[in-house]
């Protein structure tokens, strides 16, 4: 059940990265194309940008899922295979609690309770917080900082469906080297 | 305690040293008890992200433009009024004016940041690969200018593409011509040698382009009457001094480039005639403080 | 502390990108400035707005575009015209392609990525030690960024506030001198362990082999012209360069369908999207070292020890070469430039563009050096050889690479004689 969920989600997660890639190049082309006829476009290279950012974070938890992140097996190559066996369920382990950790910094950093709290009053929110997270302009896009921000909560969400499905599943690490 | 303080310009710029001194005086001035350490050439990331470290209070200080701050308070977009400043001495006495200073005071509430005091670079001025000699050879240019609402609004009624580009990329997009013009300070077109590329410089002294000190408001509202009152002074008195120096050292850089086989003509507020109406009236709508820093202006002449 | 988590983590297998942000997050709680941690999923964000990265997964796209249109398999045709006869010649043509690949390629990782999946096979099919295959291959990937179009120049320049077309001129001629250091190791490993035979070409052939790689010699064409005329900036020019592969593939008479295309879109997005997370990883990571000041406290014990501009260099070039051995070329760039280049041109009065291209190739070098070598990990997985194994066979190019590094910051003239 949190396996097949784990895999429709990496799945989902590669397929919008894989649309991002294309977009990336079609935004960059679209740059080059209207600078060249004198129509340069305000907003194309910080959109390309994010897109960029977006494309990196899906597809590195959907690598969590997949199990091919770049790591130094050196040393665990030589081990015993029961040994090696243990020693991956650790990995997941440290990768499960570096998941619940990024998402307990997303939640630090968006404060969603106490946003709530504020009815979702940017301006109350500031005063009683500090923390200017809602107010944050994008350069070009005039759209807030915020929605491409919220990226960082997906981020979270795969990396703790990814990992947690991998230390409750006994698949082995694949070897890199 | 330990500050850090963060600013995008290089080791050898009027900035860097400046903040620098502060770090010294407010050294000395505290027997030891605070030390300031400056991170120069954007080490700690770009201006966006300094002013986010600000905010949450792992940065304690900066110096930052005062474009980056408008973009989160537009209010401040006035101290880019076209031809504000007739010269860069008027410009001198628009920032020492009261009027200013009362301008940084909703800075916390509105940015979690406590503006201190205000500096100086020198003013805007046009380098253009095509012959300028009219604001109408500007229009269908496309034109580098920094990112922000005021500078991009100016461009545009001119009816110029403006293209942002982040400073590392002009020398090259001016030389291989993906851009046809830039806006640029004396300083940076002498330094960097934009000139080489582009052999008309247009002196139009349009617009002023402030440096503001910066405090964490977190780290502030922790911070003892005593040191506050210590670190204002300081930080004010230090940022005041770059005015003194780009006052002198803007007539050299001019003088600098004058020597050079270049085309350089000078122009004033006639030159871009409707252009400056049609950008207050746009403004007054985005900046309230906008008749009163043209007041100060019009008080210091 | 800090070191034993990140020595423990990295020898464990945790992924390399997990290990710095483990690394930083311990060292933000040993150093007592928990409020880092509040802007750390900031932190980790901003790391990656960066307009320079847009390079990588556009020269990945490329990269990924040749080879669905069959112009890997081509550019190997053509090296084979040249040097496909002599004894060893496969290795040769290994080396020339590679050449050819990197005046198209920006990054190493990627043209490592895409050649060992076409050489090395070949190579261990006609009998050659398949350590040495991987390594040839794997060095091979180095001229990609040091011969022009390079992303690691890009950033380089971008931090150093120099025109990028410049600096891919200063790439010229030390990526002849590295591809003739790699040439001399083929020759003296042939002498030592007796290569397979070559087989030239019949004159038909040849002329054949020739005339189809002529498309994909455009692409450099593209690249460099889009960049002298003003039409694309160098990140700009990658995403030219894709669309012309693209259209070559296109009228090669492959068939491009939406799914291929799909699945070339996803594994650009999988391969970049590794590369670029571990930078944003080391980013955090060096931001972190940035904020505790550690850079500026090794420049002034560094000044302290010499006046000499050589003998600075050769320092630089041993702590690079540690700086490499741990964090991806990359990364240590942005993370080295802005504290050792004003040292470099302040202190020592070395050419920006000279310092420039012994940093970059020597952080490059750290692709293919232990603990943490990128570019090993890929040429193993493309190729399933062992790591150690590669290594075994590698150790003579990196010390060519290393001389050819000597060389480079003894005479400036090498990197700025066509200025
Ligand atoms: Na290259
Ligand atoms: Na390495």
């Amino acid at each position: 059940m949190l396996q097949t969920f784990s895999r429709r989600w990496a799945r989902a997660e590669l397929a919008c990265a894989a649309a991002l890639a294309a977009a990336i190049t079609a935004l960059i082309l679209l740059n080059v194309l209207t600078r060249s006829v004198g129509f340069a476009l305000y907003w194309v290279d910080e959109l390309a940008v994010y897109a960029m950012i977006w494309m990196t974070l899906l597809a590195a938890s959907a690598a969590v899922h997949h199990k091919d992140a770049v790591a130094v097996t050196i040393a665990t190559d030589a081990l015993p295979q029961d040994a090696a066996r243990v020693l991956s369920r650790l990995v997941d382990a440290v990768i499960f609690a570096l998941a619940l950790l990024t998402a307990w910094f997303c939640w630090r950093w968006f404060l969603p309770l106490e946003f709530a709290r504020a009815g979702f009053d940017v301006e109350t929110f500031q005063g009683a917080t500090f923390n200017f997270i809602y107010s944050e302009p994008t350069n070009t896009l005039g759209l807030r900082k915020v929605w491409v921000w919220s990226i960082m909560w997906v981020f979270a969400f795969g990396l703790i469906l990814h990992s947690l499905s991998n230390l409750t599943t006994a698949t082995d690490r694949k070897g890199t080297s | 305690a330990e500050f850090r303080l963060g600013l995008l310009t290089p080791p050898p710029h009027i900035w860097t040293k400046a903040a620098e001194a502060f770090a010294a005086d407010l050294n000395s001035a505290s027997d030891g008890a605070h030390s300031v350490q400056v991170f120069p050439a954007r080490q700690l990331g770009n201006e966006a992200q300094m002013m986010q470290q600000l905010q949450t209070g792992a940065l304690d200080m900066a110096f930052l433009t005062v474009a980056e701050v408008s973009n989160r308070v537009p209010d401040l977009g006035a101290f880019y009024a076209p031809y504000l400043a007739t010269d860069i001495d008027h410009a001198g006495r628009i920032l020492r004016s009261d009027t200013a200073r009362e301008m940084l005071k909703p800075l916390p509430a509105k940015a979690g940041v406590v503006g201190l005091g205000l500096g100086m670079a020198g003013l805007r001025q046009i380098v253009s690969r095509e012959e300028v000699t009219s604001a109408e050879d500007l229009s269908g240019l496309k034109l580098r200018i920094t990112p922000f609402a005021p500078i991009f609004d100016f461009y545009e009624e001119l009816g110029a593409a403006p293209t942002p580009m982040p400073l590392p990329s002009v020398y090259d997009a001016l030389a291989n011509g993906q851009v046809d013009a830039i806006d640029m300070d004396a300083e940076l077109i002498w330094v960097l040698k934009y000139h080489e590329h582009a052999k008309t410089i247009v002196q139009s002294d349009h617009m002023m382009f402030p440096v503001v000190g910066l405090v964490s408001a977190r780290v502030w509202k922790d911070l003892g009457e005593e040191d506050r009152a210590m670190i204002a002074e300081l930080m004010a008195r230090h940022l005041d001094s770059t005015i003194d120096t780009y006052a002198t050292k803007e007539p050299e850089w001019l003088d600098n480039l004058k020597a050079l086989d270049l085309t350089m003509t000078k122009a004033g507020p006639e030159f871009f005639a409707d252009v400056i109406a049609e950008w207050d009236s746009k403004w007054a709508a985005k900046s309230p403080s906008l008749p009163a820093i043209r007041a100060a202006a019009e008080a210091t002449r | 502390m800090t070191i034993a988590v990140f020595i423990l983590c990295m020898f464990c297998a945790v992924p390399v990108a997990f290990v710095l942000i483990l690394t930083a997050i311990t060292y933000v709680q040993a150093s007592g400035n928990a409020v880092l941690l509040d802007s750390f999923a900031q932190q980790l964000f901003s790391g990656l707005e960066n307009y320079g990265l847009l390079a990588i997964p556009l020269f990945m796209m490329t990269g990924e575009l040749m080879n669905e249109g069959g112009m890997t398999r081509r550019l190997v045709q053509a090296a084979r015209v040249f040097v496909g006869g002599f004894r060893g010649g496969l290795a040769y043509i290994n080396l020339l392609a590679n050449m050819f690949m990197a005046a198209i390629i920006g990054s190493a990782a990627s043209q490592i990525a895409v050649m060992s999946r076409a050489m090395v096979p070949e190579m261990k099919q006609e009998g050659y030690r398949p350590g040495f295959a991987a390594a040839t291959t794997a060095a091979g990937g180095l001229l990609a960024p040091v011969v022009p179009p390079s992303m690691m120049f890009v950033i380089y320049g971008v931090l150093a506030q120099l025109p990028i077309g410049d600096m891919f001129i200063a790439g010229i001629l030390p990526g002849l001198l590295l591809f003739g250091a790699f040439v001399i190791v083929i020759t003296l490993i042939g002498v030592a362990q007796g290569f397979p035979q070559g087989q030239w070409m019949s004159r038909s052939e040849a002329a054949q082999a020739l005339l189809g790689c002529l498309p994909a010699s455009l692409i450099p064409v593209t690249i460099i012209g889009g960049i002298l005329f003003g039409i694309a900036t160098p990140t700009e020019s990658a995403a030219v360069a894709s669309l012309a592969a693209f259209t070559m593939a296109w009228f090669s008479g492959q068939r491009l369908t939406l799914p291929r295309l799909f699945r070339l879109f996803r594994r650009t997005a999988v391969n970049s999207g590794m590369v670029v997370f571990m930078i944003a990883a080391a980013n955090v990571f060096g931001w972190v070292v940035v904020y505790e000041a550690l850079p500026q406290k090794l420049a002034a014990s560094i000044t302290a020890i010499t006046s000499d501009p050589f003998l600075f260099l050769l320092i630089v070039n041993a702590l690079l070469l540690f700086v490499g051995m741990l964090i991806d070329g990359i990364a240590a760039v942005i993370l080295v430039t802005p504290i050792l280049l004003p040292i470099a041109t302040g202190s020592y009065d070395i050419d920006p563009f000279q310092f420039g291209v012994v940093m970059c190739l020597n952080l490059v070098l750290g692709l293919l050096t232990p603990p943490v070598g990128v570019g090993l990990f890929i040429t193993s997985s493309m190729t399933g050889i062992r790591v150690a194994e590669i290594l075994s066979a590698l150790w003579p190019f990196l010390l060519s690479v290393a001389v050819v590094l000597v060389a480079l910051s003894y005479w400036p003239l090498l990197s700025t004689a066509l200025l």
